[in-house]
């Protein structure tokens, strides 16, 4: 942990509207950009580090980098072509938003999903959490030049996208939840195949637990580091795995049930500390609830059943006018689509909602202010922040 | 959760109730009222959370709706307030004291829809496009595929041919 | 901080005698999955080009293109997709809405080339080493973005419905016609097949969109008998439907009828004029006959501002619509409701004159500039077998048209119908509903040449004779009418073994050892009709005819004499949506032919 020094002679003072009183051209501070080249695991995103010293003092988030428009360009597709774009919005976590739209055009245009196909969804989500989390769990070691722990997670997580791909035909687009149902039944052997992937996850989560949460200089670097205080959890409403560390309980899954979440027996883990550290704890805790939900989803799920339900002709499906808010538990937190519809067959809106949205814009520019330049990538990372969430 | 909305309803005026679900509940509201009942929302009745703003434009009835999404962390409970703002005045009270975020979706809304939120932090800075010269990209009268047909080009040489029309030429060119 | 945190990142040690997880394998290929959404494949002959994959494609990779070696024909577009891989994100949407499960993509996932034109091909057709790959994305069992299954159509109970002649046939609701017109996909095969070419998905859509008005609109473009074709068209649209390829087909001709039932008679002459503007032409046009390709021509010459006029030889307008189909799946009021709105378009009519009888063919050619004729075919056809010329064996066509006209007809206890087509049919369920007004009891059984499953009529009207009590009974060939004491007793038959030789032309052959007797008092022949043409009889020198009797027109209906265009029955057919057609074709010719004369 490094220290502030009590002489804050050398950093600049406060003005009244709560702006700092810094003079660039004094050569005290230095101005640095972080990206927009890819920091770690997290996608384009740029950061303007005004630096004094070792410390900042002062980011600016700046995003745009990967912009494509997602939400503009199914405004002007059909709802099943929304299918194959909305997942883009997501990259290493799509399956949430095919949730999400599915959900949401379920909702409005009144269809019922089969029983099946409800089982279905929540294996997939489950697999897709492990998923990222394999990679984003390590991934903190990796801002800090561990980077053992995420070639362990790498592997691992490219086994489990090998089910993925017998299940949905897909590695990392999967394309398997579509409005109306699922596009397939687990395939024969399934079910042993996954349960090798997930004895080799209980492993590396014995062994990422030694490598890093055990480990004196990665003990060093996140205790006490990017701390989020209690009540800013509120005021930048901060959720899922960030809240959580801070003890505060936050998760759909268990808030707003959805799917078959009330039929399966977990419990989301949470933590005090609030800081690095203790944020990449409940994602390790999230992991291994993770597989045991995948193997209670597993022995749970009928083995046969309907994967679809009868909806209107997708080629003109017109859905009546009306609007909703559909929400999902990301590894990161609340995900949420706010969908309209105005009775034609195109989606008259369609906006996506992700943790990042808060977490890398103003929250970070928060937590990085007095933050060693060197942890900077670190709390980036802590914050499990996404950018093609907050550029749709 | 009925108890909310009979004291939201005995407060303020509100039109087009509507209990979507039994945990979201949407209705609109006057612009002029719309801060002041989020403050009641969120310092009395324990609305703390603004999950999101968002804005849609109803082109043809000249106006932009934008929908303030709050959720009560401890009643498990959605309320999402719409407000009608005139399409051709796009200005709107800021939100930021309430919500520190908040600035960040007024950023995003004025630079993709043009709707300006007057004393919002940085919200006139670039959010994801940059030097963007034509009308806000998120407005319904914005064509996308003029925009791309204006400044990219397609590939050369696609041409696909309409069922109807072809089978016209083959079968019956002179009939129907 | 504990000692141990110092040494457990030690642990990680353990795994340098673990064996590596990345080999570098370059002689064998990693296999896709089963499932692996890889490049696409198309088996060419199974589709038909129906587009919906185009449809359907968010990103416009699939382009529909000619290609050789493929025919245009009913029910095939000639079209293939042609995918470019520039655009494809491998979704496999153009896989589950496929209509003739042809599209399906492989599991190979890896092509290199340095062309990038390449990568625009027509899968089936540019041949690639993955075309017989087995494995890949088809359609998941129990998953289809298509709905097969079609809206039952309301029909009055059998018991109900073979006392009388109401209509059976009860029409879509409002929710049934829009759940049957959302199983549409757009292709337009049955445009193309449609004699009349239709536009029929255009039609379809307007009722999706809830607007009758609009619906009628389209329809009147091509076929000013929307209600009575919606009722008794031979749709051959319907085979050809994609949808029909895995499922039932579309329902088309009910949901004509829906639309025209939905607009009130008065309110037509509002919808489908509104704007429109008729500059009056000095021409006149004599139509003769007002059966459907006559009314077809009138009304579309009217609207093109000629000075019509139909001459009709019955009381009534219809031709064989209302003289030839029975009541009760045909009724009169939807006949009088099309023969009105065209009657009201100006087109005058005159009932009970017969040409050649009461005025000569040279009469019409003098007073008008040109004339259509669509006379139809309305004399039957007699077996010729020994006793058919027995006062108490009748034509079928004889007995409609008595029937329609409310004149008493003989039925007798006992009666058998030799032939297998629609009229057969139809004569087969009139005598049926007669029997039972006048004994109680229906007793009349039809023979027919054809075996079941190549009889000629609509397989409905089988179903639907035999749900009357009707007895079918396909398969025999008509040898004898058994004549006792100058009245009939009955039909002897013999087994027909086949009906066409390997030409396909008739030639019946017949297992003279099988024998059945039909006991019958009374016996109707429905074996095909004739024309009578006798009132061209003194022009006939300068007309043309073809070796089967026809006379020869050209593609605009125009006979040899350049003033006379002949269409309807006589032509093409028969059945009402080719006169209509035809009708609607000569309209254009006459157009043609008048305005350089």
């Amino acid at each position: 942990m490094f220290n502030i020094k009590e002489d804050r002679s050398k950093f600049p003072t406060m003005k009244d509207d709560g702006t700092l009183d810094f003079d660039l051209d004094s050569q005290k501070y230095v101005k640095i950009w972080q990206g927009p080249n890819h920091p770690g695991v997290t996608g384009n995103m740029a950061l303007e580090l005004t630096v004094s010293g070792d410390e900042v003092i002062k980011s600016k988030t700046h995003v745009g980098y990967l912009y494509r428009a997602f939400e503009k360009l199914m405004e002007r597709r059909k709802f099943i072509q929304c299918f194959p774009i909305c997942i883009r919005m997501c990259v290493p976590e799509p399956d949430i938003n095919e949730y999400l739209l599915a959900a949401s055009v379920e909702e409005l245009g009144g269809i019922e999903v089969p029983e099946m196909a409800e089982w279905l969804r929540t294996l997939v989500l489950e697999m897709a959490r492990v998923t990222i989390l394999l990679r984003g769990v390590p991934g903190q070691g990796g801002t800090m030049s561990l980077g053992m722990g995420v070639q362990w997670g790498v592997y691992i997580r490219d086994l489990m996208l090998d089910r993925f791909e017998e299940l949905t035909g897909g590695r990392v687009y999967h394309m398997y939840i579509a409005p109306g149902g699922v596009r397939g039944l687990l395939p024969s052997g399934f079910k042993e195949r996954m349960e090798e992937v997930l004895k080799k996850i209980d492993e590396f989560v014995v062994d990422i637990d030694n490598l890093m949460f055990s480990n004196a200089v990665f003990k060093k670097r996140t205790k006490g580091v990017g701390v989020i205080e209690k009540d800013w959890i509120d005021k930048y409403s901060v959720v899922g795995p960030n809240a959580r560390a801070a003890g505060i309980m936050r998760d759909v899954r268990k808030d707003y049930p959805y799917l078959k979440y009330d039929k399966l027996d977990f419990e989301p883990h949470t933590e005090k500390d609030s800081d690095i550290y203790a944020r990449s704890r409940v994602r390790w805790h999230d992991l291994q609830a993770s597989v045991d939900l995948i193997r209670q989803i597993m022995a749970k799920m009928p083995e046969k059943g309907e994967i679809r339900a009868k909806t209107p002709n997708v080629l003109h499906w017109k859905i009546p006018k009306g609007e909703t808010y559909k929400r999902i538990e990301s590894s990161r937190g609340e995900y949420g689509f706010y969908m309209v519809t105005d009775g034609t067959e195109y989606p008259r809106r369609i906006n996506l909602r992700g943790p990042s949205y808060n977490s890398a814009m103003v929250l970070l520019e928060k937590i990085l202010v007095n933050a060693n330049i060197s942890d900077v990538s670190s709390l980036m990372v802590s914050l499990a922040t996404c950018p093609p969430e907050i550029e749709r | 959760m009925n108890e909310i909305l009979e004291k939201i309803k005995s407060k303020y005026e509100i039109t087009d109730v509507l209990q979507k679900r039994d945990d979201l509940l949407f209705f609109s509201i006057g612009k002029k009222l719309l801060v002041d009942i989020l403050n009641y929302l969120k310092e009395l009745e324990g609305f703390t959370h603004l999950i999101m703003l968002s804005s849609v434009d109803w082109l043809e009835e000249n106006k932009f709706q934008l929908t303030y999404i709050l959720n009560h962390p401890v009643n498990k409970y959605d309320i999402a307030i719409r407000v009608d703002i005139d399409r051709d005045n796009p200005v709107m009270d800021s939100i930021h004291h309430l919500w520190i975020h908040a600035q960040t979706d007024q950023r995003e809304i004025k630079e993709l829809f043009g709707i300006d939120f007057p004393g919002s932090p940085g919200v006139n800075d670039d959010f994801v496009l940059e030097d963007w010269d034509d009308i806000p990209p998120m407005r319904r009268d914005f064509d996308t595929l003029k925009y791309a047909t204006d400044n990219f080009f397609p590939r050369e040489g696609r041409k696909s041919y309409d069922t109807k029309e072809y089978m016209k030429s083959k079968l019956y060119p002179d009939q129907g | 901080m504990s000692i141990k945190d110092v040494l457990s990142p030690f642990l990680a040690w353990k795994k340098v005698f673990k064996d590596p997880v990345t080999v570098k394998d370059p002689f064998n290929d990693r296999p896709g999955a089963p499932r692996y959404r890889g490049f696409h494949k198309n088996e060419l002959d199974k589709c038909i080009g129906c587009g919906a994959c185009e449809e359907i494609c968010q990103n416009a990779a699939i382009d529909m293109v000619p290609v050789e070696g493929i025919e245009t024909k009913d029910g095939d577009s000639g079209l293939r997709p042609m995918v470019d891989y520039g655009r494809c994100c491998w979704c496999a949407l153009c896989v589950d809405v496929c209509s003739t499960n042809s599209l399906t993509l492989s599991n190979e996932y890896t092509w290199i080339d340095s062309d990038p034109d390449v990568f625009r091909f027509i899968p089936g057709y540019d041949k690639k080493e993955w075309d017989n790959n087995e494995l890949g994305w088809t359609k998941p069992k129990n998953y289809d973005l298509n709905n097969y299954d079609r809206v039952d159509m309301a029909e009055l109970h059998p018991e109900e419905r073979d006392k009388s002649f109401i209509e059976f046939v009860k029409g879509y609701s409002k929710e049934q016609a829009e759940a049957e017109a959302d199983r549409c996909i757009d292709c337009g095969l049955c445009t193309a097949t449609c004699p009349a070419h239709m536009a029929i998905p255009e039609y379809i859509k307007a009722i999706r969109n809830d607007d009758m008005e609009e619906g009628l609109r389209i329809m009147y473009e091509t076929n000013p008998l929307p209600e009575i074709c919606g009722r008794i068209c031979t749709h051959r649209c319907e085979t050809v439907c994609a949808i029909g390829h895995k499922g039932e087909p579309l329902s088309i001709r009910w949901l004509k009828r829906y639309i025209a039932d939905q607009v009130p008679e008065s309110k037509y002459k509002e919808v489908l004029e509104r704007g429109l503007e008729i500059t009056p032409k000095s021409k006149k046009v004599a139509i003769i006959g007002s059966g459907p390709s006559g009314l077809s021509a009138a009304y579309y010459l009217s609207r093109m501002g000629y000075a019509i006029k139909i001459f009709e030889a019955l009381p009534a307008a219809g031709g064989m619509m209302r003289y030839g189909i029975p009541e009760y799946r045909l009724p009169y009021d939807q006949i009088d409701k099309d023969i009105n709105y065209i009657l009201s378009c100006g087109v005058e009519i005159e009932y009970n004159v017969r040409i050649g009888k009461d005025i000569t063919i040279e009469q019409l050619e003098q007073d008008y500039d040109a004339v259509f004729s669509g006379t139809g075919l309305h004399l039957g056809r007699s077996t010729r077998i020994p006793g058919s010329e027995h006062e108490n064996v009748y034509f079928a066509t004889d007995l409609l048209r008595e029937i329609s006209l409310g004149n008493e007809i003989r039925v007798d206890k006992k009666v058998v119908v030799i032939g297998g087509g629609n009229v057969a049919m139809d004569i087969t369920r009139s005598l049926a509903r007669l029997q039972n007004k006048k004994y109680g009891k229906v007793d009349v059984t039809a023979t027919s040449l054809e075996t079941e499953d190549i009889m000629p009529a609509d397989r409905e009207e089988v179903v639907e004779a035999r749900e009357e009590k009707c007895i079918i009974d396909p398969g025999w060939g008509p040898k004898e009418i058994v004549i006792e004491n100058g009245k009939v007793t009955g039909l002897n038959v013999v087994k027909c073994l086949s009906v066409f030789d390997e030409e396909g032309r008739f030639s019946p052959k017949f297992d003279e050892a099988q024998k059945k007797f039909f006991p019958a008092d009374m016996v109707v022949e429905s074996i095909g009709q004739g024309m009578d043409l006798s009132y061209l009889e003194s022009i006939k020198d300068k007309l043309e005819f073809s070796d089967r009797g026809r006379i020869v027109v050209n593609e605009k209906y125009q006979s040899s004499l350049p003033w006379l265009f002949v269409g309807g029955d006589i032509i093409k057919g028969p059945d009402v949506i080719n006169g209509i057609a035809n009708g609607h074709t000569a309209a254009k010719g006459i157009d043609e032919y008048l305005s350089s004369k």
